[in-house]
């Protein structure tokens, strides 16, 4: 397919997806029981006062017929006005370009770091000995397992107060990244590795590796010039799936690491039942994951323009 | 699955059971006992896990709160997998044009990450036990009830199929006699992996303070608790969370044993 | 005249954690002459050929390993790195999956360049432009940009062929390079083949086929269970074989052998001759103007063919001509664009399945690898009583006798009747593929490929025991295959089919004694033939 066409169908599909979400969203506000105006502002136990209620009213289109408060909801949405945080009284919009980038960098990063350390550790797997690769097998699967607010803990525990190598707490300084970064990284390196390591294993036992050795191609040449190309394919089908929980595992990261984010202004719009702000969030991290997905597929196009699987 | 395998899967399920059900056989205390003399205690022979800010036995509660955390997991999963279940296999056995609307609205709904889409649910109900279960149970149902689909719709173009069609086999018997039958495993091994997640989700919800809240002996809010004294007293998080580890870790073993290769995380 | 002798090897002994693969073999490849090793699965062929480029994987002792000149014994893994490549190298099976389908195909051949020679990068894309048209590629330059999926069948095994003559060996081992090709693609491979010979290099074919290396090599090897049971020169092998295996593994081959003569021992004894019951009347199966299109490719265009009862209707073709998809219209698995099926006289297809599943015992179906068409829980006495109950029970309880006969019909032992269908051999699971599409005792067998996936000898004991079940039951086969060899021994009828359409229809005898359109006599000339 042609690559415009491509494209194309991407971002329809894109916009198929984030519609679906904004509207999954509306209903699921106009359902909750009782005066929606009330839900916006946080809920039956806000106490929100008479004033605001209105205000809510006013800029929801509340007293209009359902179908117009939609069309209004959508409309704004395609402006990128995701409404007004109730609790921290700006636009959600506006709060989420302040924060945003602290995440995206975080996430970046943790990508990157999972991303190398699966390749070495895929690598070694490769040369090991039975046992070896089997304990490597159980390391990857605990690592895998092991939930981001424990980890970050242990890490604080033998990192921080321990040896007092590394800050506990965000203090701005690129040493206070390490932790909160090798947090995220290491379950998803975890869960990467064994990826990688089975069509790495596939890749140096097919009949192309046997062809290549019988041109006399050296065990390291086979890795480089063959073995990655493969082990990395799979994983970067499922990148934009690692994104997004990277992203979420952002939201316990920034909380432990007290650290300024996206994750920690979610979770205050949570404990405030500030649903513009939890919304907005939501679906800009649908947006982020279409996103990164549309990227990463187009790296794959890269790699193997044939298409098919291998 | 090798019958050493078998076993200690056994065994480990037995051990979660006991805990879960029967917490005074392994820890005969009281799990909220308040002793404040005794507060912050280390590890030791008198207390194995230690105390933790009010005095209470750490050992104790890690073993009591298995039952909480344990059964908000099982509870999510059982409305998650469930929900998955129907929607998959649906999805699977329809015809075209049902499963492709199934299908992108489970794309949709798979965008948000589950732990986002968790927190979102619990910012329209509120915090507690209650709305975990059913956060944690409906912001991971879009992801296994793409896997569903797709085992059942290998099952359902399989070349064993073909052959019962050619056979004469009417869609009841088939499905009965192959389908169901062979379905069962992998779903079973999913339901596993899937209770592992969920008690981290679960833990993870705790810990933020939008699930079951302390006193509770629940795993993930202990941790909460923890973090403010994470450098006085590093044993009120550590081992909470090796109990939460272990569960996900023996989850994912049985589930992969049972022949699951499946998305962890 | 001895030529020079490039490759000699003595008492080779190969074996994998103390289980020995290749016992004691000597052998010698000498320049302008083709070797052909043949064997079937297990013999350790295989296993010989990637010795000789240190790439066995197992323990290896000989008493002689010379390769060019250079003694091979107890080489590190560096120094074999030199000889793979320059002196000798090796084409192996699959084009598509023996060159990396990631990366561009004259990157591939020009890694052997790299890594041996001290050649500039635009002298190397020379020297990789000169192989790639050496053996024929059209374009080179375009072609080697490429990846193996975006090439032709045949661009692709030409570039196979390039890979390995990159750089110059002297000595080149085919390992099964015409297995599972077709006939157009098998004679573009024997014509390099014979052309490398001619240069004056040395080949090695391996191959479980004698049929295929008949008329290639110079010198045949036979081996079995890792020892080489018979050796020399082709004709004399060929002609007077000495050793019982060369004998039976030559009766085996189908190419030439008459209608119902024996392929295997076993079926030496002549089945009791019973006339097969020709009931006058409608036929077994009757096709009309099937056609079928995927998107804009057409599969299947306007395939028309009567099977007579108790008669054989061989569909022969190339992959992509269609035949497997004629073959799932014909059992209703495919709903055709056009046309009709009959079944013993009555509409098949299309039809709803509700209205026609009482016909369905009328017709059965065997598949290349049966396994897959098992469930994989039952045991071997649970699929035969599950296809004999009509799917009511898997309990073999009630039907103890009927499945007894059904495995001895197939010649199966009911030792086996516990066993799970993985624990048996290829042939077995044939046989009981057989069995169990007998059970309803259906009119009508369709048999897609179903002897191409086993060894030579046990594709004849195979054959043997489908003429056997025709003649006593008047089963009709509609027999699907790419094989020449064994379409022209097992059917009485032949269909040819080309892109979808079935060009050439008759008699057996008189389309293979005198085709009539061209691309059947490229078919037929292509065909590896023993006698």
């Amino acid at each position: 397919m042609g690559t415009v066409a491509w494209a194309g169908r991407k971002i329809g599909g894109a916009l198929v997806v984030l519609w679906l979400v904004a509207t999954a969203i509306f209903i699921a506000i106009r359902l909750i029981p009782g005066d929606p105006a009330e839900a916006i502002m946080g809920g039956p136990g806000s106490q929100a006062s008479a004033e605001a209620l209105a205000a809510a009213r006013a800029e929801y289109a509340l007293d209009q017929p359902l179908f117009a408060q939609y069309l209004l909801y959508l409309g704004k949405l395609l402006a990128l006005d995701f409404g007004t945080s109730y609790s921290l009284k700006q636009p959600v919009a506006q709060v989420m370009g302040e924060v945003l980038p602290n995440t995206l960098w975080l996430s970046l990063l943790a990508l990157a770091a999972a991303w190398l350390m699966a390749l070495c550790f895929a690598a070694a797997a490769i040369r090991s000995s039975r046992f070896a690769s089997q304990l490597g097998s159980l390391m990857e699967i605990i690592a895998a397992a092991v939930p981001h607010f424990w980890l970050g803990a242990v890490l604080i525990m033998l990192f921080s107060s321990a040896l007092g190598w590394l800050p506990a707490v965000d203090n701005g300084s690129a040493q206070g990244l390490v932790l909160p970064v090798l947090t995220l990284a290491l379950p998803l390196a975890g869960f990467l590795t064994q990826l990688m390591r089975d069509s790495l294993g596939e890749a140096m036992g097919s009949q192309f590796a046997l062809a290549a050795r019988a041109r006399g191609e050296s065990r390291l040449k086979l890795f480089w010039r063959h073995g990655l190309r493969h082990a990395a394919l799979p994983a970067l089908g499922l990148t934009g799936w690692a994104f997004s929980s990277l992203l979420s595992g952002a939201v316990v990261v920034e909380a432990i690491f007290a650290r300024p984010g996206l994750g920690r202004s979610l979770l205050s719009a949570v404990l405030a039942r500030d649903i513009p702000m939890v919304t907005g969030i939501a679906l800009f991290s649908a947006l982020v994951y279409i996103v990164v997905m549309a990227l990463a597929e187009g790296l794959e196009r890269l790699i193997n323009p044939a298409g098919g699987q291998r | 699955m090798s019958r050493t395998a078998k076993i200690l899967s056994a065994i480990v399920i037995g051990l979660w059971l006991l805990m879960a059900l029967a917490p005074s056989v392994l820890a005969p205390g009281d799990p909220l006992a308040i002793n404040p003399v005794q507060a912050f205690q280390k590890p030791g022979a008198a207390h194995f896990f230690g105390t933790d800010e009010s005095g209470r036995d750490i050992y104790t509660r890690v073993i009591h709160g298995a039952s909480d955390s344990l059964s908000i997991g099982l509870a999510a999963t059982a409305l998650g997998m469930g929900l998955a279940i129907i929607l998959g296999t649906v999805a699977a056995l329809s015809p075209r044009w049902i499963d492709d609307i199934i299908l992108r609205v489970l794309e949709a709904l798979y965008a948000i990450p589950s732990l986002l889409m968790a927190l979102l649910i619990i910012a329209f109900t509120g915090p507690g036990v209650g709305p975990a279960i059913v956060a944690v149970g409906l912001s991971t149902a879009p992801g296994y009830a793409r896997l569903v689909r797709s085992q059942i719709r290998s099952l359902k173009n399989s070349e064993m199929l073909e052959s019962a069609t050619v056979l004469g086999r009417g869609s009841w018997l088939k499905v009965r006699n192959h389908l169901v039958p062979n379905a069962l495993k992998p779903l079973l091994a999913l339901v596993t992996l899937g209770i592992g997640q969920a008690v981290i989700w679960a833990a993870a919800l705790s810990f933020l303070g939008l699930g079951a809240a302390p006193p509770a002996p629940e795993w993930g809010a202990m941790l909460s608790a923890g973090r403010t004294y994470l450098h006085l007293a590093w044993w009120m998080s550590l081992f909470p969370g090796l109990a939460i580890v272990a569960v996900a870790v023996s989850a994912t073993l049985i589930g992969r044993a049972l022949g699951g290769k499946v998305k962890s995380l | 005249m001895s030529e020079q002798e490039l490759i000699t090897v003595k008492d080779l002994s190969v074996s994998f954690n103390g289980a020995p693969a290749v016992k004691n073999i000597s052998l010698a490849i000498r320049a302008g002459r083709v070797l052909a090793l043949v064997g079937e699965s297990g013999s350790g062929k295989s296993v010989t050929a990637r010795s000789l480029l240190g790439l066995s994987g197992g323990s290896v002792s000989a008493g002689e390993l010379t390769i060019c000149g250079r003694d091979a014994l107890g080489l590190d893994d560096r120094a074999w790195q030199k000889i793979r490549g320059n002196s000798i190298s090796m084409i192996l099976q699959d084009a598509l999956m023996a060159l990396d389908p990631l990366r561009p195909v004259g990157r591939e051949i020009a890694d052997g360049l790299k890594d041996h020679g001290s050649l500039s990068k635009p002298e190397r894309e020379q020297q990789v432009h000169e192989v790639l048209t050496s053996v024929g590629m059209p374009e080179p330059g375009l072609r080697a940009k490429q990846r193996s999926p975006e090439l032709s069948g045949g661009m692709r095994q030409r570039a196979l062929i390039a890979q390995a003559l990159a750089g110059n060996p002297q000595v080149v081992i085919a390992d099964e390079a015409t297995t599972a090709l077709d006939s157009a693609l098998t004679a573009l491979v024997l014509s390099q083949l014979r052309k490398l010979k001619e240069q004056g290099r040395g080949v090695l074919m391996i191959s479980h086929d004698l049929a295929q290396v008949a008329h290639l090599a110079d010198d045949i090897a036979v081996m079995r269970h890792g020892e080489i049971v018979e050796a020399g020169p082709a004709e004399q092998v060929l002609n007077h074989p000495q050793h019982d295996y060369t004998r039976k593994l030559l009766q085996a081959v189908p190419s030439g052998v008459p209608r119902f003569a024996p392929l295997s021992a076993a079926g030496a004894v002549p089945p009791p001759v019973l006339a097969p019951k020709i009931i006058a009347g409608p036929p077994a199966l009757s096709a009309n103007n099937l056609s079928k299109s995927f998107g804009k490719h057409a599969a299947v265009d306007a395939v028309s063919f009567e099977l007579p009862r108790g008669k054989t209707l061989g569909i022969v073709g190339e992959s992509g001509s269609g035949k497997t998809t004629t073959a799932r219209m014909v059992l209703g698995l495919q709903k055709p664009d056009s046309g009709t099926v009959d079944l013993l006289g009555e509409r098949f297809a299309p039809l709803a399945e509700g209205q026609r599943r009482k016909l369905r015992e009328q017709m059965g179906a065997i598949y290349q690898n049966p396994l897959g068409s098992f469930d994989p829980r039952y045991s071997v006495g649970q699929l035969l009583a599950d296809a004999l109950s009509g799917g009511k029970t898997k309990r073999t309880a009630g039907y103890r006798n009927e499945v007894a006969g059904l495995l001895e019909q197939v010649e199966l032992s009911t030792s086996l009747l516990p066993r799970s269908p993985r624990e048996l051999s290829g042939g077995q699971r044939q046989r009981l593929a057989i069995a169990r599409a007998l059970a309803p005792r259906p009119s009508v067998l369709v048999l897609d490929e179903p002897v191409s996936a086993l060894d030579v000898s046990i594709q004849a004991t195979v054959l043997d025991l489908l003429d056997r079940i025709q003649r006593e039951t008047g089963t009709s086969y509609l027999f699907i295959s790419h094989d020449l060899s064994v379409i022209e021994h097992m059917s009485d009828t032949v269909a040819v089919m080309h892109q979808g359409k079935i060009i050439e229809q008759g008699d057996t005898a008189s389309i293979f004694a005198s085709p009539q359109q061209e691309y059947t006599r490229m078919l037929l000339s292509a065909m590896p033939r023993l006698r």
